[in-house]
């Protein structure tokens, strides 16, 4: 029957990956290779080459691409019932929805919202959607003379709710006429916070308003509680890999053998402790020869840390040191862990060639 | 140039805009060095404004823009579909391909639009219905409370109305009434088209009503937010200031005295129990102006008040508890109409059945995901299957027969050929046939759920799910194994079984109702409804002379079982085989019949992956299988070999599978390498005859592009798909299926 396929898939899939886990605990030994020992690339160098990277595959990519075309119009189908697209699958689809949008929605109006941006300011989204849909209907005029109240002042001056409410508004007879929004990476930086989305979801729930959007994060539907998802967004989920490179989406992020080289970790460090005030950095100094003195132990305690820095007139107090070791930890400049007495120790997570660097940039 | 018209392509536009700002300053120093002071004063403050409106209109990466406004194609496709409505059948055949699509879409959408709304609609009258006598107790509750409050006294003058402080009274008079809604459902989001419903329940019955979600019982809202949803549901307009005097002034001057003012709040456990008990609070303060009263809903125990609120609020509180159905006889009674009676003609098989189920009592368990299915597999149904148009009139009586084929015609003309080449010829005759088997089928399906609502009346005092026995009436194995009828076989626990089982275990009086139940529902079916009439007849004549007749709908099949019976037991035995019969005789499941595809929905995988994606498993299927779903030659050779010419994020995630939960970044980095190289061994063998200088910068080479393309996997999506949750410290990455992309560690 349909339920035991259904169980057994899901079962299936759970034991095949406690089994690897069991498999690979039992068998895996400990490498003491460290990324340091690989000759990194400096960051310029590491960028150009990315830039000059021939991707692979493009004949293949394109025609995955291609095929998705001929459901274009079932697409555009599934957006009249009244369901919002939800794009997800193995890479970039930002190339793809904006063709979608470009050929199959031109009855639409439809704005894009790059959600991939940490800048993205959700309040000036709704103003636009609102200021479009009032644009493809004042021609028209399709808003009866006694609703126009509600947009006599400027819409950039209202409120998000009157927003809502005018995009929500039954405006027009037939209920064919909406603005498609795409947003490319609803569960990008810029826009995942609840508060974004509520926001998001109240929009994907006004009439006016359709949504088109992509999904990278394999955690995504954890964004969205169950009103959201069957009341709100009405989500109509497509599996779309496209194998193209997430160029644009990517541009924000370091690259990984950047991000893990000693000396960015270094550069980054002494960012941070250059922003602080010169007992901070003092304190932190203490900590760092500490470590470089007794490379074996786990780290300094925080008990000797204290007398050390009282004595040489750092901090007056516990309250004192403890504000900095908050501000440390913060910004993951140093870590606690028990040492073999149990007593919390402080160590600085770089390893001893980029320790030595930051103290000689910060001295 | 306007703002919507432009579209920034990332770097691209950057670094023009860069050399267009480099090439003006190189004009502007020039200017400024050939021309004179004042003539370059103008260049660089034209340089300057043309900056500034650079900066203003393409900014360098946009977070939003306008990609196009809409065209009037709109309105060219219904001028097309007007011209259609006028045509004649002959004219059809004339129409072009893009015509052709156009008035396909159409006829979809208003096929999909009309069968959908008949759903909806439904759904929302049975969800209305069934909590009508919950609704009149809580009105008639209002109403007195509402009378005990006025007792209290009341403002006589527009000036009381808005003064900042309210009237002193006593403490017992500061009491605030409160409805306790017992919801007996955790799943919220299935209460508030409940308490939508209840709002206009009461407003159409002459009470000022307003909703509040427990999001403006935020922490961060504080009471202000409550008066502020408050103040834009009661005075429709935005108001600047928050304060309670204007509520108290608007239910004065506006002559809404009479009636009473009531606050929906229909999530009390997931409110914030200061802001909670401060409104409570300040409400119970204002009573005798705004006589308001309070209407909660609680998912879980009526002792949550108790727990969550202030004692000050709870000592204000005067509550009185009122219970709702319970998700399950809402689901039964949803699935009775909108499935068993096919209230719109559109019916699904036993597999999309099955998997509903699944997904409600394994998954999901909201009544609003299976209303969210039920239109993803309605829509998908319209845009799959040619002929399913004919749902628009499938419904209609026999005597529009020339209206049908009338529409059959449209249908036809519309569909692409090729898809209706498998249905054979469709002249004049075969669209009469059709029609005729569309009648044929919507029959059928009447007598189908007939039986199906029989049966559930049976079994409701077993507590069966009617979904489950949707389930098994629909199966078509089942039926046609004929195993219904032979209830002594291994069939024990189902549905269907349950429910003959228990018509045989019912007291006499309860068999009489039962078939009386019956007989309502079989009024529609002459044949179902005549025996049904029968058999009420033959137990009124059984129950007189005690087994002196013979019985005719029982006679042929069980003669001598009935004759060892007592009396009681032939009783029960009499009606239990109607049932039986009626199953074998009427309840062909719709997938038996021919063209049943017309009306009910089967693809249950596509319903499947529309209705909740798997981003998680599926990415991760994505770069195991990108030679299966990228279908190139290079790559798909021996089984599970990695190739150098493999997606580079494909080749990094398969190795980091081998490795384990823990990867030392060195060594995959290593064997990322080690897999790549045959492309740098080709490069140098092709450039062997160059110097060794040469060699070692081609090693070089390749070292950079292997880093290169490393990273550029590593970040795919930045750390976001892959990287996020990776540690960075001492060189070891965290790679399990678990920790792939977990937020709180982005």
């Amino acid at each position: 029957m349909e339920i035991d396929d259904f169980d057994m898939e899901e079962f299936g899939l759970s034991r095949n990956y406690f089994l690897a886990k069991e498999s690979r605990s039992s068998s895996s030994k400990k490498s003491v290779n460290k990324l340091s020992d690989i000759e990194v690339l400096n960051e310029k160098e590491l960028e150009a080459a990315v830039a000059n990277i021939e991707p692979k595959h493009q004949k293949e990519i394109s025609a995955l691409k291609d095929s998705y075309k001929s459901s274009y119009s079932e697409w555009v189908f599934k957006l009249r019932c009244g369901f919002g697209l939800l794009f997800y699958g193995f890479g970039s689809k930002r190339a793809l929805i904006e063709d979608f949008a470009s050929t199959s929605l031109t009855e639409y109006s439809v704005v894009v919202v790059n959600g991939y941006l940490q800048s993205v300011n959700i309040k000036q989204v709704v103003a636009c959607i609102a200021e479009v849909l009032w644009d493809s209907l004042n021609p028209r005029r399709k808003i009866p003379r006694e609703n126009m109240s509600i947009l006599q002042q400027p819409l950039s001056s209202q409120s998000m709710e009157d927003h809502f409410a005018f995009l929500d508004g039954s405006w027009t007879e037939e209920n064919d006429c909406f603005v498609g929004v795409v947003i490319h990476n609803i569960d990008g930086p810029g826009l995942r916070d609840s508060e974004t989305q509520q926001c998001l979801a109240q929009l994907a729930a006004c009439s006016n308003v359709r949504i088109i959007a992509s999904t990278d994060h394999v955690n995504s539907p954890l964004l969205w509680d169950k009103k959201m998802v069957n009341t709100q967004f009405n989500w109509y989920w497509l599996h779309t890999p496209t194998f193209e490179p997430y160029k644009i989406e990517g541009m924000s992020f370091p690259l990984i053998l950047e991000h893990g080289n000693t000396n960015q970790s270094a550069k980054t460090a002494t960012i941070v402790l250059q922003s602080l005030t010169t007992n901070a950095q003092s304190v932190f100094r203490v900590v760092a020869e500490h470590q470089l003195s007794h490379p074996d132990e786990e780290g300094i305690p925080i008990s000797s840390l204290y007398t050390a820095c009282r004595e040489r007139f750092l901090v007056s107090s516990q309250v004192t040191l403890n504000s900095h070791l908050t501000e440390f930890k913060d910004h993951e400049l140093v870590k606690i862990r028990k040492n073999s007495d149990g007593a919390d120790c402080l160590y600085i997570p770089l390893p001893k060639e980029a320790l030595e660097k930051l103290l000689s940039e910060i001295n | 140039m306007s703002f919507s018209a432009i579209k920034v392509e990332g770097s691209a536009l950057r670094s023009s805009m860069k050399e267009m700002v480099r090439f003006s300053c190189k004009g502007a120093v020039l200017n400024f060095w050939f021309q004179g002071e004042a003539q370059a004063f103008l260049c660089v403050v034209d340089l300057l404004v043309t900056m500034f409106i650079l900066y203003l209109f393409i900014p360098p990466m946009q977070t939003h823009f306008v990609l196009h406004r809409a065209s009037s194609g709109n309105h060219d496709r219904k001028s097309a579909r007007m011209k259609m409505d006028n045509a004649s059948p002959a004219d059809y055949t004339g129409l072009n391909s893009e015509c052709k699509d156009g008035l396909w879409q159409q006829l979809q959408r208003e096929a999909f639009e009309i069968v959908w709304s008949k759903i909806e609609n439904t759904f929302k009258a049975v969800l209305k219905n069934i909590n009508g006598d919950a609704f009149n107790e809580i009105h008639s509750w209002v109403l007195e409370s509402f009378q005990a409050i006025r007792s209290l006294g009341s403002i006589s003058s527009s000036f009381e109305a808005i003064r900042p402080f309210p009237i002193a009274i006593d403490a017992a008079s500061k009491c605030l009434h409160a409805g306790l809604v017992l919801t007996r459902n955790i799943e919220f989001v299935d209460d508030l088209m409940t308490f939508e419903d209840l709002a206009e329940n009461l407003r159409s019955r002459g009470c000022h009503v307003a909703n509040l979600s427990s999001l403006e019982f935020s922490y961060d809202n504080g009471t202000s937010g409550c008066i502020r949803s408050l103040l834009r549901q009661f005075l429709s307009s935005p108001v600047d200031a928050v304060d309670m005097s204007i509520l108290s002034s608007w239910y004065f001057a506006q002559g809404n005295r009479d009636a009473p003012v009531v606050v929906i709040l229909n999530d009390l456990e997931r409110c914030c129990g200061h802001v909670l008990s401060d409104f409570i609070i300040m409400l119970s303060e204002w009573i005798v102006k705004i006589p308001v009263i309070l209407i909660i809903g609680v998912a879980t125990t009526l002792d949550v008040p108790g727990e969550m609120l202030h004692f000050n609020a709870l000592q204000c509180l005067r509550m009185c508890k009122f219970i709702l159905q319970s998700p399950m006889e809402r689901m039964n009674a949803v699935v009775e109409a909108v499935l068993v009676k096919n209230c719109s003609g559109f019916s699904i098989s036993h597999k999309v059945a099955v998997f509903l189920k699944n997904y409600f009592t394994n998954h999901d368990g909201t009544l609003s995901s299976l209303i969210r299915a039920l239109k993803i597999a309605c829509a998908q149904h319209f845009s799959t299957e040619p002929l399913s148009c004919m749902l628009k009139v499938f419904d209609e009586q026999e005597s529009f027969h020339g209206e049908k084929c009338g529409f059959l015609h449209e249908v036809i003309s519309a569909c692409d050929r090729a898809i209706l080449s498998s249905m054979g010829k469709m002249d004049e005759e075969g669209i009469q046939d059709m029609v005729s088997t569309l009648i044929e089928l919507k029959k059928m399906q009447d007598r189908w759920s007939v039986v199906v609502l029989c049966l559930y009346e049976a079994a409701k005092c077993r507590q069966v799910n009617l979904l489950d026995l949707l389930c098994e009436a629909l199966d078509p194995d089942l039926l046609s194994s004929g195993r219904i009828g032979c209830h002594k076989t291994s069939i024990k626990g189902r549905a269907m079984y349950c429910a003959i089982q228990n018509v045989r275990e019912l007291p006499e009086v309860m068999v009489v109702n039962l078939v009386k139940s019956w007989e309502k529902h079989a009024i529609a079916i002459p044949e179902i409804h005549g025996k049904v009439k029968d058999l009420q007849y033959n137990l009124k004549f059984e129950n007189g002379r005690r087994r002196k007749e013979d019985l005719p709908v029982i006679k042929r099949t069980n003669q001598n079982h009935l004759n060892a019976l007592g009396g009681s037991r032939a009783f029960n035995e009499t009606a239990a085989n109607f049932l039986e019969c009626l199953i074998n005789d009427f309840m062909q499941p719709l997938e038996c019949m021919p063209s049943h595809e017309i009306v009910c929905y089967k693809n249950v995988e596509k319903l499947k992956a529309a209705l909740a994606g798997d981003p998680r498993r599926q990415i991760q299927v994505d770069l195991l299988g990108s030679c299966r779903i990228l279908q190139c030659s290079c790559c798909s050779g021996d089984g599970g070999t990695l190739r150098p010419s493999m997606q580079d994020t494909s080749i990094m995630y398969i190795l980091s599978q081998e490795h384990g939960d823990l990867i030392n970044l060195y060594d995959w980095y290593q064997c990322f390498k080690l897999i790549l190289q045959p492309l740098g061994k080709v490069n140098q063998k092709t450039k062997q005859n160059q110097g060794k200088k040469d060699n070692n910068e081609d090693e070089e080479l390749s070292e950079v592009a292997i880093q290169s393309r490393g990273s550029c996997g590593c970040k795919a999506k930045g750390d976001r798909i892959i990287c996020s949750g990776w540690h960075m410290d001492s060189d070891k990455v965290m790679t399990s299926p678990v920790t792939l992309g977990d937020f709180s560690t982005d």
